[in-house]
C-alpha cells in the first residue's frame, strides 16, 4: 500500500470515531430526508390550494390559468438540498477538513510522521484523498436518500435525461462542499490554534453565504435560505450589474445556487448570470484554487516539532 | 475589596480590547450590516428613479400621474437586511465572543491560579460572562450608530427622535437575542472537555434554530413555493387568498409553531414590527406595536434569562478547565 493511501485510510478511520464528525454528518443525513419530506409536502399543498382555487375561480366564472405544479419538474421536490448542501453539507465539509489535520497536530503524532521514510507529498496526498472520500461517501448517502424518495413516491415519474440530471447535482454538490474542505484541510494547516483553522473557513463561508448575494443580486440572508427567492433579477441598477459582475467569480455560493437550480429543472428561463465569468468556471475556478491552497499548507505543515502550543 | 465578578470582567474586558478579535468580528458584522444597508438604498433609489421616469412619461403625455404608485419610503425600512445580518451573522459572532471569553483560560494554566482566590465559581463565570455581554453590547452600539449614521445621510429625510428611540429598543432586543448564543457557547465551552467540541456544538444548535428551522417554516409556506407566489401566478385577490387559506389552517398552525421554536423568528417579528419593516406596521406608533409583540420580545428576554442562569449555576469541573 503506497503512503498516500495509508495515511488516507487511517484518516479516515480516525474522522469516523470523532463525535463531532459523527454528529455533523448525522445532521447532514437528517436534513436531506427532510428536505425531501419537504420538496413533497410542500408541492402537495400547492396542488391542493390550486385545486381549491380552481373551484373557487369556477364558481366566480372567472377564467381558471393551469395548475402550477404542473408546469414544474419532479426533479423540484428536491430543491431544499441545494440550501442544506450550502448550510450544513458545507459546514461538514469543514468540520471533516479542520478534523483531518488537526487530530494529527493535536495528538502530536506530526514529529513521529515526519520520523518515518514517507514523502511529505504522500501525506498531502493522503489528506486530501481522505477529505474528498469523506465527502464524496456522505454526498453518496444523500444521493440514496434523494433517490429513494423519487422512486418512492407514485405520482414522480423521471426520464433518463432527469435521473443524468440527478447525478449531475449529487455531483455538483460533493464539489461544492470539497471546495470548503480543501479551505478547512487549508486553514487547519496553515493556522497556530485549533479553533482560529475553523474559524477561517466558518469566516469565509458566512461571507460568501449571506454577504456577497447582498452585493449582487441584492438578496437579504433570509431569502438565500430559499431557494425560489435566491434566483431573483436584481434591481435594474448599474450597482447591481457591475458589483454581479465584479463579484460574481467570488460568490460561490450564488455559483452553486444557480447550476443546482439549472440542473433541478426550478431555475427561471429568464434567469441571467451576470458573472464575468459564468457559474461553471467560477465553482472550477475554486475548486483548483482550494485544492492547491491545501496541498501547499500541507506541505508546510512543521513535522519537525511539536503541534499547536503542545 | 472590589467585587471579584466586576474584576474578573473588567481584565476578560481589557483583554478582549487588547487582542483585536472582538474588533475583527464586530468589523466583519458591520461590513454585512452595512453592505445589506447600501443594497437596500441602492435598490431603493432605483426604485425612485423608474418612478420619476415613468411618471415625467406620463406627464408628457398629458395623462395623470397618480395612474402609477409611488414607493413607499419609511427609512427604517431600509434595515431590514441589516436586521437580517444581525439575526445570523451577528448570532454567529456572539457564539465566538462567548468562546472566547471561556476559552480564554484553558490551557494557560491561569485558571489554578484565579481560583486559588477566594472567589465561587459562580463568580468566576459571571465576571467572564458580563464581559463577553459588554463586548457585545458596545460591538452592536456601534454597529447600530453607524447604520442609523448612514440611514440619516443617504435616505435624504433624516431620523426623528422617535425613529431613534424605536433603534434603541432594536438594539437592546438585538442584545438579548445574540446573548443567548454567546451564553449557550460560553456555557458549553467552560464545560465540554474540548473546547473545539463545544464550538461545533454551539454551531450546530445555531444551524437549527438560526438558518433550518426559520428555512422550514418558510419553505412550507405555500406562497414561496412558485416564483412571484402561488396566488399571483393564480391571478387571486388578497380576500379571496385569505378565504381559499381558511381551510389550511391546521397546516398553517403547524408551520407557525416551526417558526417560532426559532429564537430568530421572535427577534424578527419584534423587530421587524418596531422598525416598520413589515408593511403592516409601517407608520403606526410605537406603543400598539410593543403592545402587540410585546410575546416575541419576552420570549427572548426568558430565554436570556434561563441560559444565563444555566451558565452561572451548572457546575464547573476544574479539572476540564484546565484543558485547552
Amino acid at each position: 500500500m503506497t503512503g498516500a493511501l495509508l495515511i488516507a485510510r487511517q484518516s479516515v478511520r480516525l474522522a469516523l470515531r470523532e463525535n463531532t464528525v459523527l454528529l455533523m454528518v448525522a445532521l447532514f443525513a437528517v436534513l436531506v430526508l427532510l428536505s425531501a419530506w419537504l420538496g413533497w409536502q410542500a408541492t402537495a399543498t400547492v396542488d391542493r390550494i390550486y385545486t381549491d382555487a380552481a373551484a373557487f375561480l369556477a364558481a366566480a366564472g372567472q377564467p381558471v390559468p393551469t395548475n402550477p405544479v404542473l408546469d414544474t419538474s419532479p426533479l423540484i421536490l428536491l430543491r431544499n438540498m441545494a440550501v442544506y448542501v450550502t448550510l450544513l453539507g458545507a459546514l461538514s465539509a469543514i468540520v471533516i477538513g479542520n478534523h483531518l489535520v488537526a487530530a494529527d497536530r493535536g495528538a502530536g503524532v506530526l514529529p513521529l510522521i515526519g520520523s518515518r521514510s514517507l514523502p511529505r507529498r504522500s501525506y498531502a496526498l493522503g489528506k486530501l484523498a481522505a477529505l474528498s472520500g469523506l465527502v464524496l461517501a456522505l454526498m453518496l448517502a444523500a444521493a440514496v436518500i434523494g433517490t429513494v424518495t423519487l422512486l418512492a413516491l407514485p405520482a414522480v415519474q423521471l426520464h433518463p435525461g432527469q435521473w443524468g440530471r440527478l447525478a449531475g447535482f449529487f455531483g455538483l454538490s460533493a464539489l461544492y462542499m470539497g471546495i470548503f474542505g480543501f479551505l478547512s484541510l487549508a486553514a487547519a494547516a496553515a493556522t497556530s490554534s485549533r479553533s482560529v483553522g475553523l474559524l477561517i473557513p466558518v469566516a469565509l463561508w458566512l461571507a460568501v453565504t449571506f454577504i456577497l448575494p447582498a452585493l449582487t443580486l441584492n438578496l437579504t440572508p433570509t431569502a438565500v435560505l430559499n431557494p425560489i427567492s435566491a434566483l431573483v433579477t436584481p434591481p435594474d441598477a448599474g450597482f447591481f450589474q457591475w458589483a454581479g459582475w465584479l463579484l460574481g467569480p467570488l460568490s460561490i455560493s450564488q455559483a452553486y445556487g444557480t447550476t443546482a437550480a439549472g440542473l433541478l429543472e426550478f431555475r427561471p428561463m429568464d434567469w441571467l448570470d451576470r458573472s464575468a465569468i459564468g457559474a461553471g468556471p467560477t465553482l472550477g475556478l475554486w475548486c483548483a484554487a482550494s485544492l492547491t491552497l491545501a496541498f501547499r499548507a500541507l506541505l508546510s505543515l512543521p513535522f519537525s516539532t511539536g503541534d499547536y502550543d503542545a | 475589596m472590589r467585587n471579584p465578578v466586576l474584576i474578573i470582567a473588567a481584565k476578560d474586558f481589557t483583554e478582549s480590547r487588547r487582542d483585536h478579535f472582538v474588533t475583527i468580528l464586530s468589523g466583519f458584522l458591520a461590513i454585512a450590516a452595512l453592505t445589506a444597508l447600501i443594497a437596500g438604498a441602492i435598490a431603493l433609489s432605483t426604485d425612485v428613479a423608474t418612478y420619476d421616469a415613468a411618471k415625467a412619461s406620463l406627464l408628457a403625455l398629458g395623462k395623470p400621474a397618480d395612474s402609477i404608485r409611488p414607493p413607499e419610503f419609511y427609512p427604517l425600512r431600509l434595515l431590514r437586511g441589516t436586521i437580517e445580518q444581525i439575526e445570523i451573522v451577528g448570532s454567529a459572532i456572539a457564539i465566538l465572543i462567548g468562546f472566547r471569553a471561556a476559552a480564554s483560560e484553558r490551557g494557560r494554566q491561569t485558571l489554578a491560579l484565579i481560583l486559588t482566590r477566594p472567589l465561587h465559581r459562580w463568580q468566576f463565570a459571571a465576571g467572564k460572562a458580563l464581559a463577553g455581554l459588554g463586548v457585545l453590547a458596545g460591538g452592536l452600539a456601534a454597529i447600530f450608530s453607524v447604520s442609523a449614521l448612514c440611514l440619516h445621510l443617504m435616505s435624504g429625510v433624516g431620523l426623528g427622535g422617535n425613529d431613534l428611540l424605536r433603534l434603541a429598543i432594536v438594539w437592546a432586543a438585538a442584545v438579548a437575542y445574540a446573548a443567548c448564543f454567546l451564553l449557550v457557547s460560553f456555557t458549553l465551552t467552560l464545560r465540554l472537555r474540548q473546547t473545539s467540541t463545544a464550538l461545533l456544538v454551539s454551531f450546530a444548535l445555531w444551524l437549527l434554530l438560526v438558518l433550518i428551522a426559520p428555512q422550514i417554516g418558510d419553505t412550507m409556506d405555500p406562497d414561496n413555493q412558485v416564483a412571484g407566489g402561488v396566488f399571483q401566478a393564480l391571478h387571486i385577490s388578497r380576500p379571496d387568498q385569505l378565504q381559499i387559506m381558511q381551510a389550511y389552517a391546521g397546516f398553517e398552525t403547524l408551520r407557525g409553531g416551526i417558526e417560532q421554536a426559532s429564537l430568530t423568528k421572535h427577534f424578527e417579528r419584534f423587530s421587524f414590527a418596531v422598525l416598520g419593516i413589515k408593511a403592516t406596521y409601517a407608520g403606526l406608533p410605537l406603543a400598539p406595536i410593543l403592545t402587540e409583540k410585546v410575546l416575541d420580545l419576552l420570549w427572548i428576554i426568558l430565554a436570556a434569562f434561563g441560559l444565563g442562569g444555566l451558565a452561572l449555576f451548572l457546575p464547573l469541573n476544574p479539572k476540564t478547565l484546565t484543558q485547552e
